[in-house]
Protein backbone atom coordinates (compact mmCIF):
# COMPACT_ATOMS: atom_id res chain seq x y z
CA UNK A 1 0.00 0.00 0.00
CA UNK A 2 2.39 2.27 0.98
CA UNK A 3 5.14 1.49 -2.34
CA UNK A 4 1.19 1.96 -4.35
CA UNK A 5 1.16 5.60 -2.66
CA UNK A 6 4.40 7.36 -2.89
CA UNK A 7 4.03 6.26 -6.63
CA UNK A 8 1.18 8.73 -6.83
CA UNK A 9 2.43 10.93 -4.55
CA UNK A 10 3.32 13.00 -6.90
CA UNK A 11 0.15 13.46 -8.59
CA UNK A 12 -0.78 15.86 -5.55
CA UNK A 13 -3.35 13.23 -3.63
CA UNK A 14 -3.97 12.73 -0.35
CA UNK A 15 -3.48 15.85 1.65
CA UNK A 16 -6.20 16.11 3.83
CA UNK A 17 -4.11 17.25 7.05
CA UNK A 18 -1.46 20.17 6.15
CA UNK A 19 1.63 18.20 7.92
CA UNK A 20 1.42 14.60 8.38
CA UNK A 21 2.28 12.91 11.39
CA UNK A 22 5.13 10.82 10.73
CA UNK A 23 8.79 11.27 8.92
CA UNK A 24 9.40 9.08 5.87
CA UNK A 25 12.60 8.86 4.22
CA UNK A 26 11.02 9.13 1.08
CA UNK A 27 10.08 12.87 1.86
CA UNK A 28 14.06 13.85 1.77
CA UNK A 29 13.54 14.48 -2.06
CA UNK A 30 10.82 17.15 -1.41
CA UNK A 31 12.98 19.07 1.45
CA UNK A 32 15.69 18.95 -1.15
CA UNK A 33 14.25 20.80 -3.70
CA UNK A 34 11.89 23.06 -1.16
CA UNK A 35 14.65 23.45 1.03
CA UNK A 36 16.91 26.07 -1.40
CA UNK A 37 14.08 28.06 -3.27
CA UNK A 38 12.23 28.58 0.44
CA UNK A 39 15.06 30.22 1.30
CA UNK A 40 15.04 32.73 -1.85
CA UNK A 41 12.10 32.99 -1.08
CA UNK A 42 13.17 34.40 2.73
CA UNK A 43 15.77 36.75 1.31
CA UNK A 44 13.78 40.01 1.44
CA UNK A 45 12.78 39.50 4.76
CA UNK A 46 16.15 38.67 5.79
CA UNK A 47 17.47 41.64 3.73
CA UNK A 48 14.94 44.56 5.26
CA UNK A 49 16.40 43.28 8.80
CA UNK A 50 19.64 43.29 8.28
CA UNK A 51 19.47 46.27 5.86
CA UNK A 52 18.36 48.69 8.75
CA UNK A 53 21.18 47.76 11.16
CA UNK A 54 23.92 48.50 8.91
CA UNK A 55 26.27 51.37 9.89
CA UNK A 56 26.99 54.05 6.87
CA UNK A 57 30.10 52.39 5.56
CA UNK A 58 28.08 48.90 4.72
CA UNK A 59 25.10 50.85 3.50
CA UNK A 60 27.11 52.39 0.58
CA UNK A 61 29.38 49.69 0.69
CA UNK A 62 30.48 48.52 -3.26
CA UNK A 63 29.56 45.82 -4.15
CA UNK A 64 26.67 45.94 -1.88
CA UNK A 65 26.90 43.80 1.13
CA UNK A 66 23.26 41.81 2.03
CA UNK A 67 24.50 40.87 5.06
CA UNK A 68 25.29 43.08 7.97
CA UNK A 69 28.44 42.72 9.95
CA UNK A 70 28.51 45.02 12.65
CA UNK A 71 25.06 45.72 13.26
CA UNK A 72 24.04 49.02 15.27
CA UNK A 73 21.37 50.72 16.39
CA UNK A 74 22.36 54.08 15.41
CA UNK A 75 19.90 54.21 12.50
CA UNK A 76 16.80 53.90 14.96
CA UNK A 77 18.40 56.18 17.58
CA UNK A 78 18.66 59.14 14.63
CA UNK A 79 15.42 58.17 13.08
CA UNK A 80 14.06 58.36 16.73
CA UNK A 81 15.35 61.27 17.36
CA UNK A 82 14.04 63.22 14.34
CA UNK A 83 10.31 61.78 15.28
CA UNK A 84 10.90 63.93 18.13
CA UNK A 85 11.34 66.90 17.20
CA UNK A 86 8.19 67.01 14.75
CA UNK A 87 5.61 69.00 15.23
CA UNK A 88 2.82 66.71 14.77
CA UNK A 89 2.73 64.17 17.81
CA UNK A 90 4.08 60.66 15.56
CA UNK A 91 1.10 58.72 17.56
CA UNK A 92 -1.16 61.12 15.69
CA UNK A 93 0.53 60.21 12.84
CA UNK A 94 0.02 56.26 13.67
CA UNK A 95 -3.57 56.91 15.09
CA UNK A 96 -4.72 57.88 11.84
CA UNK A 97 -2.76 54.79 10.17
CA UNK A 98 -3.96 52.15 12.26
CA UNK A 99 -7.88 53.70 11.91
CA UNK A 100 -7.71 54.19 8.20
CA UNK A 101 -6.18 50.43 7.32
CA UNK A 102 -8.71 48.84 9.76
CA UNK A 103 -11.56 50.20 8.52
CA UNK A 104 -10.44 50.49 4.63
CA UNK A 105 -10.10 46.57 5.45
CA UNK A 106 -13.26 45.71 6.63
CA UNK A 107 -15.08 48.12 4.57
CA UNK A 108 -13.44 46.73 1.50
CA UNK A 109 -14.03 43.29 2.18
CA UNK A 110 -17.67 43.91 3.23
CA UNK A 111 -18.06 45.55 -0.31
CA UNK A 112 -16.10 43.08 -2.60
CA UNK A 113 -17.35 39.79 -1.33
CA UNK A 114 -20.99 41.60 -1.34
CA UNK A 115 -20.64 42.48 -4.82
CA UNK A 116 -18.92 39.13 -5.47
CA UNK A 117 -21.73 37.17 -4.31
CA UNK A 118 -24.00 38.78 -6.25
CA UNK A 119 -21.82 38.41 -9.39
CA UNK A 120 -21.01 35.32 -9.15
CA UNK A 121 -24.21 33.38 -7.73
CA UNK A 122 -27.10 35.89 -8.40
CA UNK A 123 -28.81 35.91 -11.74
CA UNK A 124 -29.32 39.28 -13.02
CA UNK A 125 -29.31 41.37 -16.30
CA UNK A 126 -26.50 43.36 -16.03
CA UNK A 127 -24.17 40.64 -13.88
CA UNK A 128 -21.81 39.73 -17.08
CA UNK A 129 -21.51 43.24 -18.17
CA UNK A 130 -20.68 44.60 -15.15
CA UNK A 131 -18.03 41.89 -14.46
CA UNK A 132 -16.75 42.19 -17.72
CA UNK A 133 -15.88 45.98 -17.13
CA UNK A 134 -14.25 45.61 -14.06
CA UNK A 135 -11.81 43.20 -15.80
CA UNK A 136 -11.49 46.08 -18.11
CA UNK A 137 -10.75 48.67 -15.71
CA UNK A 138 -8.25 46.08 -14.25
CA UNK A 139 -6.09 46.44 -16.80
CA UNK A 140 -5.52 50.33 -16.39
CA UNK A 141 -2.60 51.81 -14.13
CA UNK A 142 -3.80 53.54 -11.22
CA UNK A 143 -1.68 56.71 -12.30
CA UNK A 144 -4.10 57.36 -14.92
CA UNK A 145 -6.78 58.56 -12.71
CA UNK A 146 -5.15 60.27 -10.63
CA UNK A 147 -5.86 63.43 -11.31
CA UNK A 148 -9.56 62.82 -12.43
CA UNK A 149 -9.78 61.48 -8.78
CA UNK A 150 -8.43 64.59 -7.62
CA UNK A 151 -11.12 66.71 -9.36
CA UNK A 152 -14.16 64.45 -8.43
CA UNK A 153 -12.64 64.38 -4.39
CA UNK A 154 -12.59 68.33 -4.33
CA UNK A 155 -15.76 68.53 -5.93
CA UNK A 156 -17.44 66.39 -3.63
CA UNK A 157 -15.64 68.22 -1.01
CA UNK A 158 -14.15 65.07 0.41
CA UNK A 159 -10.65 67.13 0.60
CA UNK A 160 -8.53 67.10 4.23
CA UNK A 161 -11.16 64.13 5.78
CA UNK A 162 -10.59 60.92 7.06
CA UNK A 163 -13.05 59.51 3.95
CA UNK A 164 -10.74 60.63 1.25
CA UNK A 165 -8.33 57.94 2.71
CA UNK A 166 -10.67 55.59 2.98
CA UNK A 167 -13.29 55.31 -0.26
CA UNK A 168 -10.98 55.70 -3.07
CA UNK A 169 -9.94 52.20 -2.32
CA UNK A 170 -13.00 50.95 -1.34
CA UNK A 171 -14.05 49.61 -4.74
CA UNK A 172 -10.66 47.50 -5.78
CA UNK A 173 -11.38 45.45 -9.21
CA UNK A 174 -8.23 43.13 -8.11
CA UNK A 175 -10.13 42.19 -4.65
CA UNK A 176 -13.30 41.57 -6.98
CA UNK A 177 -11.62 39.42 -9.49
CA UNK A 178 -10.30 37.13 -7.11
CA UNK A 179 -13.08 36.81 -4.37
CA UNK A 180 -15.61 36.15 -7.31
CA UNK A 181 -12.80 33.73 -8.84
CA UNK A 182 -13.25 31.81 -5.43
CA UNK A 183 -16.97 32.15 -5.21
CA UNK A 184 -17.25 30.83 -8.56
CA UNK A 185 -15.74 27.58 -6.86
CA UNK A 186 -18.23 26.93 -4.80
CA UNK A 187 -20.47 24.55 -6.44
CA UNK A 188 -23.99 26.04 -6.88
CA UNK A 189 -25.79 22.73 -5.13
CA UNK A 190 -24.85 24.44 -2.32
CA UNK A 191 -26.11 27.67 -2.54
CA UNK A 192 -29.59 25.97 -4.01
CA UNK A 193 -29.51 23.50 -1.49
CA UNK A 194 -29.62 26.47 1.55
CA UNK A 195 -32.52 28.25 -0.55
CA UNK A 196 -34.59 25.44 -0.68
CA UNK A 197 -34.36 25.46 2.90
CA UNK A 198 -35.26 28.61 2.95
CA UNK A 199 -32.48 30.70 3.73
CA UNK A 200 -32.49 34.32 2.63
CA UNK A 201 -29.96 35.60 0.76
CA UNK A 202 -28.75 37.63 3.51
CA UNK A 203 -28.13 34.70 5.30
CA UNK A 204 -26.45 31.97 2.85
CA UNK A 205 -23.97 35.39 1.87
CA UNK A 206 -23.10 35.72 6.01
CA UNK A 207 -23.51 31.88 6.90
CA UNK A 208 -22.49 29.83 3.69
CA UNK A 209 -20.68 32.17 1.42
CA UNK A 210 -18.11 33.95 3.62
CA UNK A 211 -16.78 30.98 6.12
CA UNK A 212 -16.18 28.92 2.42
CA UNK A 213 -14.41 32.21 1.48
CA UNK A 214 -12.31 32.65 4.26
CA UNK A 215 -8.91 31.40 3.08
CA UNK A 216 -9.67 34.28 -0.55
CA UNK A 217 -10.96 36.77 2.50
CA UNK A 218 -7.82 36.20 4.46
CA UNK A 219 -5.78 36.84 1.43
CA UNK A 220 -7.05 39.94 0.14
CA UNK A 221 -6.90 41.45 3.21
CA UNK A 222 -3.11 40.87 3.55
CA UNK A 223 -2.86 43.02 0.13
CA UNK A 224 -5.39 45.56 1.31
CA UNK A 225 -3.72 45.70 4.46
CA UNK A 226 -0.37 46.53 2.67
CA UNK A 227 -2.13 48.75 0.01
CA UNK A 228 -3.25 51.06 3.19
CA UNK A 229 -1.00 51.14 5.61
CA UNK A 230 1.92 52.05 3.12
CA UNK A 231 -0.10 54.61 1.00
CA UNK A 232 1.87 57.66 1.75
CA UNK A 233 0.47 58.74 -1.82
CA UNK A 234 -3.44 60.20 -0.88
CA UNK A 235 -1.57 61.75 2.04
CA UNK A 236 0.31 63.69 -0.47
CA UNK A 237 -2.43 64.23 -2.83
CA UNK A 238 -5.39 64.61 -0.99
CA UNK A 239 -5.15 65.89 2.37
CA UNK A 240 -3.51 69.29 3.74
CA UNK A 241 -3.79 69.19 7.19
CA UNK A 242 -0.52 67.80 8.69
CA UNK A 243 -2.91 66.08 11.67
CA UNK A 244 -4.61 63.89 9.15
CA UNK A 245 -1.45 62.04 7.33
CA UNK A 246 -0.50 58.49 7.50
CA UNK A 247 2.54 56.90 8.93
CA UNK A 248 3.36 56.02 5.61
CA UNK A 249 3.60 59.69 4.43
CA UNK A 250 5.53 60.92 8.13
CA UNK A 251 8.52 57.98 7.37
CA UNK A 252 8.53 59.23 3.96
CA UNK A 253 8.79 62.65 4.92
CA UNK A 254 11.40 61.81 7.78
CA UNK A 255 13.83 60.04 5.45
CA UNK A 256 13.31 62.17 1.90
CA UNK A 257 16.67 63.95 1.87
CA UNK A 258 15.39 67.14 1.17
CA UNK A 259 14.65 67.06 4.82
CA UNK A 260 17.55 68.63 5.79
CA UNK A 261 19.22 65.35 6.75
CA UNK A 262 22.55 64.98 4.66
CA UNK A 263 22.37 61.70 2.50
CA UNK A 264 24.29 59.33 4.19
CA UNK A 265 22.19 59.81 7.18
CA UNK A 266 19.18 59.77 5.49
CA UNK A 267 20.15 56.15 3.81
CA UNK A 268 20.86 54.82 7.52
CA UNK A 269 17.34 56.07 8.31
CA UNK A 270 15.41 55.25 5.71
CA UNK A 271 16.94 51.64 6.35
CA UNK A 272 15.39 51.71 9.82
CA UNK A 273 12.31 53.13 8.85
CA UNK A 274 11.31 50.54 6.05
CA UNK A 275 11.93 47.88 8.98
CA UNK A 276 9.28 50.11 10.90
CA UNK A 277 7.08 50.16 8.15
CA UNK A 278 7.73 46.68 7.42
CA UNK A 279 6.81 45.03 10.84
CA UNK A 280 3.15 45.66 10.93
CA UNK A 281 3.04 44.23 7.26
CA UNK A 282 4.71 41.16 8.97
CA UNK A 283 2.73 40.30 12.03
CA UNK A 284 -0.59 41.18 9.97
CA UNK A 285 0.81 38.32 7.72
CA UNK A 286 1.94 35.87 10.45
CA UNK A 287 -1.58 36.34 12.13
CA UNK A 288 -3.89 35.87 8.65
CA UNK A 289 -1.38 33.22 7.14
CA UNK A 290 -2.78 30.48 9.05
CA UNK A 291 -6.63 31.84 7.97
CA UNK A 292 -4.83 31.51 4.59
CA UNK A 293 -3.32 28.04 4.87
CA UNK A 294 -5.48 25.68 7.25
CA UNK A 295 -8.98 26.59 5.71
CA UNK A 296 -7.91 26.06 2.37
CA UNK A 297 -7.32 22.44 2.97
CA UNK A 298 -11.44 21.75 3.49
CA UNK A 299 -12.76 24.90 1.23
CA UNK A 300 -15.52 24.18 -0.95
CA UNK A 301 -16.91 20.66 -1.35
CA UNK A 302 -14.78 17.77 -2.76
CA UNK B 1 -23.37 29.25 -13.96
CA UNK B 2 -26.30 28.78 -17.04
CA UNK B 3 -27.60 25.51 -15.12
CA UNK B 4 -31.08 24.74 -14.58
CA UNK B 5 -31.85 25.50 -10.89
CA UNK B 6 -34.10 23.40 -8.85
CA UNK B 7 -36.76 24.65 -6.66
CA UNK B 8 -37.28 27.72 -9.51
CA UNK B 9 -40.91 29.30 -8.63
CA UNK B 10 -43.46 31.02 -10.35
CA UNK B 11 -41.20 32.73 -12.87
CA UNK B 12 -41.16 36.49 -12.30
CA UNK B 13 -41.56 37.41 -8.96
CA UNK B 14 -38.69 34.83 -8.09
CA UNK B 15 -37.01 36.04 -11.00
CA UNK B 16 -37.79 39.80 -10.23
CA UNK B 17 -36.75 39.15 -6.50
CA UNK B 18 -33.37 37.74 -7.34
CA UNK B 19 -32.70 40.68 -9.69
CA UNK B 20 -33.61 43.16 -6.74
CA UNK B 21 -31.22 41.52 -4.60
CA UNK B 22 -28.53 40.92 -7.00
CA UNK B 23 -28.57 44.74 -7.95
CA UNK B 24 -28.86 45.36 -4.21
CA UNK B 25 -25.76 43.61 -3.34
CA UNK B 26 -23.74 45.02 -5.96
CA UNK B 27 -24.69 48.65 -5.30
CA UNK B 28 -22.31 49.70 -3.20
CA UNK B 29 -19.47 48.44 -5.22
CA UNK B 30 -20.86 50.02 -8.77
CA UNK B 31 -21.21 53.77 -6.64
CA UNK B 32 -17.86 53.55 -5.51
CA UNK B 33 -16.26 51.61 -8.67
CA UNK B 34 -18.38 54.80 -11.13
CA UNK B 35 -17.05 57.74 -8.88
CA UNK B 36 -13.81 56.19 -8.21
CA UNK B 37 -12.82 54.65 -11.38
CA UNK B 38 -14.89 54.53 -14.01
CA UNK B 39 -15.59 58.51 -14.18
CA UNK B 40 -12.07 59.75 -13.64
CA UNK B 41 -11.53 56.96 -16.81
CA UNK B 42 -13.48 58.46 -18.99
CA UNK B 43 -12.18 62.16 -17.47
CA UNK B 44 -8.99 60.54 -18.78
CA UNK B 45 -9.72 59.81 -22.27
CA UNK B 46 -11.04 62.98 -22.35
CA UNK B 47 -7.55 64.85 -21.95
CA UNK B 48 -5.99 62.11 -23.88
CA UNK B 49 -7.31 64.14 -26.91
CA UNK B 50 -6.64 67.58 -25.48
CA UNK B 51 -3.66 69.52 -24.41
CA UNK B 52 -4.47 70.11 -20.67
CA UNK B 53 -2.73 73.31 -18.70
CA UNK B 54 -3.30 73.36 -15.21
CA UNK B 55 -3.67 77.08 -14.53
CA UNK B 56 -4.08 78.92 -10.86
CA UNK B 57 -8.20 79.04 -11.29
CA UNK B 58 -8.51 75.27 -12.74
CA UNK B 59 -7.68 73.38 -16.01
CA UNK B 60 -8.01 74.43 -18.91
CA UNK B 61 -8.32 72.27 -22.19
CA UNK B 62 -7.81 72.51 -25.98
CA UNK B 63 -8.74 70.08 -28.26
CA UNK B 64 -5.78 68.71 -30.57
CA UNK B 65 -7.37 65.42 -31.79
CA UNK B 66 -4.70 62.59 -31.71
CA UNK B 67 -1.87 65.11 -31.45
CA UNK B 68 -1.12 63.27 -27.78
CA UNK B 69 -1.25 59.62 -29.04
CA UNK B 70 0.89 60.24 -32.62
CA UNK B 71 3.25 61.89 -30.33
CA UNK B 72 4.04 58.89 -27.90
CA UNK B 73 3.97 56.58 -30.54
CA UNK B 74 6.23 58.33 -33.33
CA UNK B 75 8.30 61.38 -31.63
CA UNK B 76 8.57 59.95 -28.52
CA UNK B 77 11.75 57.88 -28.57
CA UNK B 78 11.50 56.50 -24.94
CA UNK B 79 7.74 55.59 -24.63
CA UNK B 80 7.81 52.88 -27.58
CA UNK B 81 11.02 51.45 -26.70
CA UNK B 82 10.11 51.33 -23.10
CA UNK B 83 6.46 49.62 -24.31
CA UNK B 84 8.58 46.99 -26.34
CA UNK B 85 10.68 46.02 -23.91
CA UNK B 86 7.71 45.54 -21.12
CA UNK B 87 5.57 43.57 -23.58
CA UNK B 88 8.86 41.18 -24.11
CA UNK B 89 9.87 41.43 -20.05
CA UNK B 90 5.81 40.50 -19.15
CA UNK B 91 5.99 37.74 -22.04
CA UNK B 92 8.95 36.17 -20.18
CA UNK B 93 8.12 36.40 -16.95
CA UNK B 94 4.20 35.13 -17.03
CA UNK B 95 4.86 31.38 -18.42
CA UNK B 96 8.12 31.50 -15.76
CA UNK B 97 5.69 32.07 -12.92
CA UNK B 98 2.74 30.28 -13.96
CA UNK B 99 5.42 27.48 -14.54
CA UNK B 100 6.68 27.65 -10.90
CA UNK B 101 3.93 28.67 -9.01
CA UNK B 102 1.82 25.49 -10.47
CA UNK B 103 5.03 23.25 -9.80
CA UNK B 104 5.61 24.97 -5.95
CA UNK B 105 1.45 24.36 -5.85
CA UNK B 106 2.03 20.88 -6.48
CA UNK B 107 4.84 20.29 -4.10
CA UNK B 108 2.91 21.96 -1.24
CA UNK B 109 0.13 20.00 -2.28
CA UNK B 110 2.07 16.41 -1.44
CA UNK B 111 2.40 14.75 1.95
CA UNK B 112 5.45 15.93 3.84
CA UNK B 113 6.26 17.00 7.24
CA UNK B 114 6.87 21.09 7.82
CA UNK B 115 4.26 21.14 5.18
CA UNK B 116 2.77 24.14 6.37
CA UNK B 117 5.85 26.29 7.17
CA UNK B 118 6.83 26.01 3.49
CA UNK B 119 3.68 27.06 2.15
CA UNK B 120 3.88 30.35 4.84
CA UNK B 121 7.55 31.04 3.75
CA UNK B 122 6.19 30.54 0.00
CA UNK B 123 3.32 32.85 0.52
CA UNK B 124 5.84 35.38 2.50
CA UNK B 125 7.06 37.35 -0.85
CA UNK B 126 3.76 38.70 -0.75
CA UNK B 127 4.55 41.40 1.82
CA UNK B 128 7.32 42.38 0.25
CA UNK B 129 6.29 43.06 -3.51
CA UNK B 130 3.56 45.18 -2.87
CA UNK B 131 5.56 47.57 -0.10
CA UNK B 132 8.43 49.96 -1.03
CA UNK B 133 10.77 47.62 0.19
CA UNK B 134 11.55 46.55 -3.11
CA UNK B 135 12.72 49.25 -4.47
CA UNK B 136 15.74 48.77 -1.95
CA UNK B 137 16.52 45.09 -3.40
CA UNK B 138 16.39 45.77 -6.68
CA UNK B 139 18.73 48.71 -6.36
CA UNK B 140 20.78 46.41 -4.19
CA UNK B 141 20.88 43.75 -7.05
CA UNK B 142 19.19 41.33 -4.79
CA UNK B 143 16.85 40.32 -7.57
CA UNK B 144 19.66 38.67 -9.98
CA UNK B 145 20.95 35.39 -9.80
CA UNK B 146 24.02 35.46 -7.70
CA UNK B 147 27.31 34.37 -9.42
CA UNK B 148 25.36 34.13 -13.28
CA UNK B 149 24.81 37.74 -13.33
CA UNK B 150 28.36 38.72 -12.83
CA UNK B 151 30.54 35.91 -14.43
CA UNK B 152 32.30 37.09 -17.46
CA UNK B 153 32.37 34.52 -19.83
CA UNK B 154 27.97 34.41 -19.10
CA UNK B 155 28.31 38.12 -19.73
CA UNK B 156 30.56 37.72 -23.02
CA UNK B 157 28.46 35.07 -24.50
CA UNK B 158 24.97 36.78 -24.14
CA UNK B 159 26.86 40.18 -25.39
CA UNK B 160 27.27 38.20 -28.85
CA UNK B 161 23.33 37.39 -29.40
CA UNK B 162 20.98 39.40 -31.38
CA UNK B 163 19.16 42.09 -29.46
CA UNK B 164 15.52 40.56 -29.48
CA UNK B 165 17.08 37.34 -28.22
CA UNK B 166 19.55 39.25 -25.56
CA UNK B 167 17.20 41.82 -23.96
CA UNK B 168 14.64 38.49 -22.47
CA UNK B 169 18.02 36.96 -21.26
CA UNK B 170 19.20 40.04 -19.30
CA UNK B 171 15.95 40.32 -17.94
CA UNK B 172 15.82 36.98 -17.08
CA UNK B 173 19.46 36.98 -15.12
CA UNK B 174 18.81 40.15 -13.42
CA UNK B 175 15.60 39.65 -12.31
CA UNK B 176 14.95 35.96 -12.38
CA UNK B 177 14.38 36.16 -8.16
CA UNK B 178 12.23 39.27 -8.58
CA UNK B 179 9.69 36.80 -11.29
CA UNK B 180 9.79 34.26 -8.35
CA UNK B 181 8.94 36.79 -5.82
CA UNK B 182 5.85 37.15 -7.55
CA UNK B 183 4.83 33.74 -7.22
CA UNK B 184 2.63 33.96 -3.64
CA UNK B 185 -0.73 34.49 -4.57
CA UNK B 186 -0.51 32.47 -7.75
CA UNK B 187 0.87 29.13 -5.50
CA UNK B 188 -2.34 29.94 -3.31
CA UNK B 189 -4.99 30.04 -6.57
CA UNK B 190 -3.39 26.90 -8.01
CA UNK B 191 -3.15 25.33 -4.18
CA UNK B 192 -7.07 26.09 -3.53
CA UNK B 193 -7.74 24.44 -7.03
CA UNK B 194 -5.31 21.37 -6.82
CA UNK B 195 -7.20 20.37 -3.33
CA UNK B 196 -10.58 21.30 -5.34
CA UNK B 197 -9.72 18.10 -8.06
CA UNK B 198 -11.83 14.96 -6.71
CA UNK B 199 -9.98 12.47 -5.35
CA UNK B 200 -11.08 9.42 -6.54
CA UNK B 201 -10.19 10.86 -9.96
CA UNK B 202 -6.98 9.79 -9.35
CA UNK B 203 -8.12 6.24 -7.73
CA UNK B 204 -10.05 5.63 -10.68
CA UNK B 205 -7.01 6.02 -12.85
CA UNK B 206 -4.75 4.60 -10.86
CA UNK B 207 -6.81 1.31 -10.96
CA UNK B 208 -6.99 1.58 -14.56
CA UNK B 209 -2.72 1.43 -14.52
CA UNK B 210 -2.22 4.88 -15.00
CA UNK B 211 1.21 6.33 -13.87
CA UNK B 212 1.70 9.58 -11.43
CA UNK B 213 3.29 11.51 -14.62
CA UNK B 214 0.09 10.62 -16.72
CA UNK B 215 -2.39 11.11 -14.11
CA UNK B 216 -0.71 15.01 -14.21
CA UNK B 217 -1.17 15.19 -18.01
CA UNK B 218 -4.57 13.91 -17.97
CA UNK B 219 -6.06 15.03 -15.03
CA UNK B 220 -4.27 17.56 -13.02
CA UNK B 221 -3.47 19.76 -15.93
CA UNK B 222 -7.00 19.81 -17.45
CA UNK B 223 -8.71 20.72 -14.69
CA UNK B 224 -6.39 23.30 -13.47
CA UNK B 225 -6.88 25.18 -17.02
CA UNK B 226 -9.43 27.73 -15.39
CA UNK B 227 -6.94 28.58 -12.79
CA UNK B 228 -4.29 29.15 -14.85
CA UNK B 229 -6.49 31.46 -16.89
CA UNK B 230 -6.97 33.47 -14.01
CA UNK B 231 -3.58 33.48 -12.09
CA UNK B 232 -2.05 34.31 -15.79
CA UNK B 233 -4.37 37.55 -15.52
CA UNK B 234 -3.59 38.21 -12.03
CA UNK B 235 -0.04 37.87 -13.00
CA UNK B 236 -0.02 40.65 -16.10
CA UNK B 237 -2.05 42.59 -13.80
CA UNK B 238 0.49 42.23 -10.91
CA UNK B 239 3.46 43.10 -13.38
CA UNK B 240 2.31 45.68 -15.13
CA UNK B 241 0.84 47.56 -11.70
CA UNK B 242 4.05 46.78 -10.57
CA UNK B 243 5.33 50.14 -8.63
CA UNK B 244 8.99 49.37 -10.35
CA UNK B 245 7.59 49.07 -13.92
CA UNK B 246 9.73 51.15 -16.33
CA UNK B 247 6.76 52.08 -18.38
CA UNK B 248 4.65 53.32 -15.00
CA UNK B 249 7.62 55.36 -14.08
CA UNK B 250 8.04 57.32 -17.30
CA UNK B 251 4.01 58.48 -17.65
CA UNK B 252 4.47 59.09 -14.12
CA UNK B 253 7.72 61.18 -15.37
CA UNK B 254 5.99 62.72 -18.14
CA UNK B 255 2.57 63.90 -15.90
CA UNK B 256 4.36 66.92 -14.53
CA UNK B 257 7.03 67.71 -16.35
CA UNK B 258 7.18 70.57 -18.47
CA UNK B 259 6.95 69.18 -21.71
CA UNK B 260 4.90 66.65 -21.04
CA UNK B 261 1.41 67.12 -19.02
CA UNK B 262 -1.92 65.71 -18.22
CA UNK B 263 -2.93 65.37 -21.82
CA UNK B 264 0.21 63.47 -23.08
CA UNK B 265 0.64 61.25 -20.25
CA UNK B 266 -3.32 60.21 -20.53
CA UNK B 267 -2.49 59.45 -23.60
CA UNK B 268 0.19 57.02 -23.08
CA UNK B 269 -1.96 55.28 -20.34
CA UNK B 270 -4.24 54.22 -22.71
CA UNK B 271 -1.71 53.03 -25.24
CA UNK B 272 -0.42 51.36 -22.12
CA UNK B 273 -3.93 49.82 -21.76
CA UNK B 274 -4.24 49.03 -25.19
CA UNK B 275 -0.94 47.16 -25.01
CA UNK B 276 -1.51 45.29 -21.70
CA UNK B 277 -4.86 44.51 -23.47
CA UNK B 278 -3.49 42.80 -26.26
CA UNK B 279 -1.53 40.88 -24.06
CA UNK B 280 -4.31 39.28 -22.09
CA UNK B 281 -5.85 38.60 -25.45
CA UNK B 282 -3.06 37.10 -26.47
CA UNK B 283 -2.37 34.92 -23.54
CA UNK B 284 -5.99 34.06 -23.04
CA UNK B 285 -6.74 32.55 -26.61
CA UNK B 286 -3.16 30.26 -26.27
CA UNK B 287 -4.64 29.01 -22.87
CA UNK B 288 -7.70 28.69 -24.20
CA UNK B 289 -6.54 27.07 -26.80
CA UNK B 290 -4.38 24.41 -25.39
CA UNK B 291 -7.22 23.63 -22.64
CA UNK B 292 -9.59 23.11 -25.63
CA UNK B 293 -7.16 20.68 -27.14
CA UNK B 294 -6.60 18.47 -23.72
CA UNK B 295 -10.28 18.38 -23.61
CA UNK B 296 -10.80 17.21 -26.94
Amino acid sequence: MRRGRSRRRFSGIYSNKTNPKGFHPSQIKFYVILLPLAAFMLLPTIFIFSHAFKPPDELFAYPPRFFVINPTTKNFADLFSRMGNSGVPVSRYLFNSILITAVTIAASMLVSTLAAYALSKKRFKLKKTLFAINTVALMFVPIAVTIPRFLIIEKLSLMDTYFVHILPVLALPVGLFLIKQFIDGIPDEVVQAAQIDGASDVVIYWRIIVPMIKPAIATIAILTFQAAWNNAEISTLYINSESLKTFAFYLSTLTATTAGANVVAGQGMAAAAALIMFLPNLIIFIILQSQVMNTMSHSGLK
Amino acid sequence: MTTPKIGRCRGLTHRSREAVYGYAFVLVWIVGFALFTAVPLLQTLYYSLNQVTVTATGISLEHIQWQNYTRALFTDPTFVQLLIEYAIETLVAVPIILIFSLIIALFLNLKFRFKGIFRTIFFLPVVITSGPVIQELVAQGATSVPGLAISATATEYIAQLPDYFRNPIEYLLTSFILILWFSGVQILIYLSSLQKIDQSIYQAAAIDGASAWESFWKITLPALSTTTLIVAVYTIITLSHFSENKVIKYIYSQTYAVGGGIGYASAMSFLYFFVLFLLLTVIYLLLNYRAKRQFG
